[in-house]
């Protein structure tokens, strides 16, 4: 059963170390897509072995995608271990009546499937449950499915991006990279916290337009805060400020409002 | 749960980066030649994939899992038909993803 540490959301980071910011978000009940990857990492990274919590997020049931195998059908039950390419899980599917076992019937060792299932249990008897298991006909499913974790990894991870710039600060100073986030050679991402290559003065400044922004006076005001204004309150070259805007505008932490010199954080609570 | 070998989410580019390693990648299949499938990722360039090929159809997607055995060759072990109507685009935005900024969560 859900603890009471919770208000009722799901999305409340109340048990990551570095929850400074929590986010209550939907309700509790929540199904969310993950590899299996994740989930291994989530269950021997915590204390709790009892419950699962990915990236500050309570989770309660999963969706997984990939081939089957070893699958092992009985009367009462099918036993099987879904293989999504970033590992394996074993499974069961409980079989009580007509319509589940002409679910299980149909599904082949090699077939692509999508589950929904749960992770309760998995520490006493080493597998989940399945709730239900589709075949997959459409083999975008599969792409679109590897796509919702990353897309969920970065709306949790990004709600931390104030704490997150300030353990930055320390990397860059320490001239290490961190073991945590090891991508610094990718061009891909211009995401703050993978960004260990970057000068230590551009991360400055680009964490002190974000605190401007983020301060309750410039939250409240409807339309934010003016780029001038931002200029002058810290002090620095007009350039560098407006540098540091885009690049919060195009990863997202704000937004323009009334016109384009006008910003507002997206972050604020 | 088991996460000791994954398999790589792999294009054209990315499959040079891991040689003997277990990788999957999708590919447009098109042609036979002998016992070996060529075939285009999704980054337009020419894989050759070896292996029981079993019978994908020219023109139809094929995803392959295997290992890495050359820049641009596979040594196939499970051949999926994914059908013709398959969005390249995506996939290979999400080999890029998962194994850039993504790859804690794949790999």
């Amino acid at each position: 059963m859900y603890s009471s540490q919770y208000d009722g959301g799901a999305f409340v980071s109340s048990q990551s170390p570095d929850s400074s910011v929590a986010k209550t978000r939907g309700n509790r009940s929540t199904t969310i897509p993950l590899t299996v990857k994740q989930i291994t990492d989530a269950y021997e990274s915590s204390s709790q072995k009892s419950e699962l919590i990915v990236d500050g997020v309570d989770v309660g049931n999963i969706v997984l995608v990939g081939m089957v195998c070893n699958k092992a059908s009985r009367a009462t039950d099918a036993t099987f271990t879904l293989d999504d390419g970033t590992g394996r899980m074993d499974f069961i599917r409980w079989v009580n009546d007509a319509a589940d076992s002409s679910e299980t019937a149909i599904i082949e060792n090699g077939m692509y499937v999508s589950i929904v299932g749960s992770f309760k249990g998995f520490n006493e008897r080493k597998r989940a449950t399945a709730f239900a298991i589709r075949p997959i006909k459409d083999h975008n499913q599969i792409v679109l499915h590897f796509i919702q974790p990353i897309r969920m990894h970065l709306e949790n991870t990004k709600s931390k991006v104030g704490s997150l710039s300030q353990t930055q600060q320390s990397f860059v100073n320490e001239s290490s990279f961190s073991s945590g986030y090891k991508e610094p050679q990718t061009p891909v991402s211009n995401y703050a916290s993978v960004n260990s290559k970057a000068q230590g003065s551009e991360t400055d400044i680009y964490k002190l337009v974000l605190d401007v922004l983020q301060e309750p006076s410039s939250l409240a005001s409807e339309h934010g805060i003016h780029v001038d204004e931002v200029v002058q309150r810290l002090g620095l070259p007009a350039k560098k400020v407006k540098e540091a805007i885009d690049y919060h505008v195009d990863v997202g932490h704000i937004y323009s409002t009334i016109d384009d010199f006008h910003f507002k954080s997206a972050l604020g609570d | 749960m088991d996460t000791s070998s994954p398999t790589v989410f792999v294009n054209g580019e990315l499959l040079k980066l891991y040689m003997g390693r277990r990788v999957r990648t999708v590919v447009q299949v098109i042609r036979n030649e002998g016992g070996a499938v060529v075939g285009q990722s999704t980054d337009n360039q020419q894989l050759t994939v070896k292996g029981p090929n079993q019978s994908v159809p020219v023109m139809h997607f094929m995803e392959v899992i295997g290992v890495a055995d050359g820049p641009q060759s596979i040594r196939a072990e499970i051949c999926t038909d994914f059908g013709s109507n398959f969005d390249t685009a995506s996939y290979n935005g999400l080999c890029k993803l998962a194994n850039g900024q993504f790859k804690n969560l794949f790999l």
